[in-house]
């Protein structure tokens, strides 16, 4: 696995949260340069499909908008920001494992309804989208326009959303009954079946990497010409 | 925190992240990404709209890492609108569109300073122009960064909260006396 997949989810999260956080506080450009070269080293070590391509296209608009409201050393200075954020989370997105987190949370002592919260909304997202797809498609039959002026346009989207809303609060219940009968109770603690290891010197890489934001962050304040 | 709220907070926050399909059905500037925050909010108060607006967040993130630092935006939104719903303001749209109004105010208020000083105002191609229209008519960066914001947010939270009245009122009482606030903030306890 390459691109760091073995690390443990704790230190991949820290990696993808110190670059952008170092790219704002180190001097600009160099810092934001150094960062966001090492952030797009990253995301590439993933592949040209899921980690540099979409990371290039995600931060490419806000070097276009940033021109057009800035000047060019401003628009390095930012662009480099933004670029190093966005391709850390590309990164962390193509190398990061749920499973892998959610075992790691509950090692660590989290809470089973954390780790439920994000799981559950990330799979009720494309069940919900489909749904309201198909109302669309169900009040177009039934002749609902969503064209013509603002208001007839405001009462077509209150045709649409206030179905897929309100299907969406009535499977609240039958969400509540399947968690109670899968013990899910909040405060409970779970025991982890794989927990993934977290060796010292990774517990120690992270140490280092919140200790070398804050130093950064110190010499920022110290030194006045830093941006 | 019951189950029943448990379970309300990633259907809420899904909610927020699925309207953006009947938003695209109707070709209109809005986004809608903190109906599921308001409505958590109206239903079971500020705890669980707050975990609403930062699981929307954190989940739209992973779609797009630019969303993360409006985190900020999703808690005042739950915060003001508890403060709604105590109030009773989602009881008609004669109550909740100026109240949306309001929130509109607060929360572009909130976003500019993120929205200027980490993304320089680049936020999204619309809050981008509107920015470039607000210097073209002299306004200094950040107050046309806080037109840009202003433009965006303003009629999208007046939608937004006649959207949780519309929707609050629809339900059946049995269900709405589930929820802890819902009757509260309808005005009808």
């Amino acid at each position: 696995m390459t691109g760091g997949g073995r690390l443990h989810p704790f230190t991949l999260l820290a990696i993808a949260a110190a670059l952008p956080a170092l790219a704002w506080i180190l001097p600009a450009p160099s810092g934001g340069l150094a960062m966001a070269t090492i952030a797009l080293g990253l995301a590439a070590s993933r592949g040209l499909r899921p980690g540099l391509r979409p990371a290039v296209l995600t931060a490419a608009p806000f070097w276009l908008f940033l021109l057009l409201l800035h000047d060019v050393p401003t628009t390095i200075a930012i662009g480099l920001r933004i670029t190093t954020m966005v391709a850390s989370f590309v990164w962390l997105v193509a190398t990061l494992e749920p499973a892998r987190l959610v075992e790691a949370m509950i090692a660590a002592g989290w809470s089973a309804s954390i780790a439920y919260l994000l799981a559950a909304t990330l799979s009720a997202v494309p069940v919900l989208k489909a749904r309201a797809r198909r109302i669309v498609e169900a009040q177009r039959c039934r002749g609902l326009s969503p064209r013509g002026g603002i208001a007839a346009r405001l009462r077509a989207l209150r045709a649409l959303a206030l179905p897929l809303v309100l299907s969406a609060l009535h499977e609240v219940d039958e969400r509540a009954l399947a968690l109670e009968t899968r013990g899910l109770v909040p405060g409970i603690r779970r025991t982890p079946l794989a927990p993934p290891p977290d060796p010292a010197v990774e517990q120690a890489a992270r140490w280092a990497l919140l200790l070398a934001c804050l130093a950064a962050l110190a010499r920022r304040f110290i030194v006045p010409r830093f941006i | 925190m019951s189950i029943r709220l448990l379970a309300l907070i990633p259907v809420a926050a899904a909610i927020s992240l699925a309207l953006s399909a009947a938003v695209d059905a109707v070709a209109l500037p809005l986004f809608l990404d903190t109906t599921g925050t308001i409505l958590a909010t109206a239903l079971a108060g500020p705890g669980v709209g707050i975990a609403t607006g930062v699981v929307t967040s954190a989940v739209n993130t992973l779609r797009n890492p630019t969303f993360w630092p409006f985190v900020v935006v999703q808690i005042i939104v739950a915060l003001y609108a508890w403060v709604a719903a105590r109030a009773g303001l989602f009881r008609s749209f004669r109550t909740a569109v100026p109240a949306g109004l309001g929130l509109g105010v607060i929360a572009s208020l909130t976003s500019t300073p993120i929205s200027y000083l980490v993304f320089g105002c680049t936020t999204t191609g619309g809050i981008a122009l509107t920015t470039a229209l607000g210097k073209a008519l002299g306004l200094p960066p950040l107050g046309a960064c806080f037109f840009g914001s202003f433009v965006s947010d303003f009629g999208d939270k007046a939608v937004t909260f006649a959207l949780v009245t519309s929707v609050l009122h629809a339900l059946p009482r049995r269900t709405a006396a589930r929820f802890p606030w819902a009757l509260r903030a309808i005005g009808a306890a």
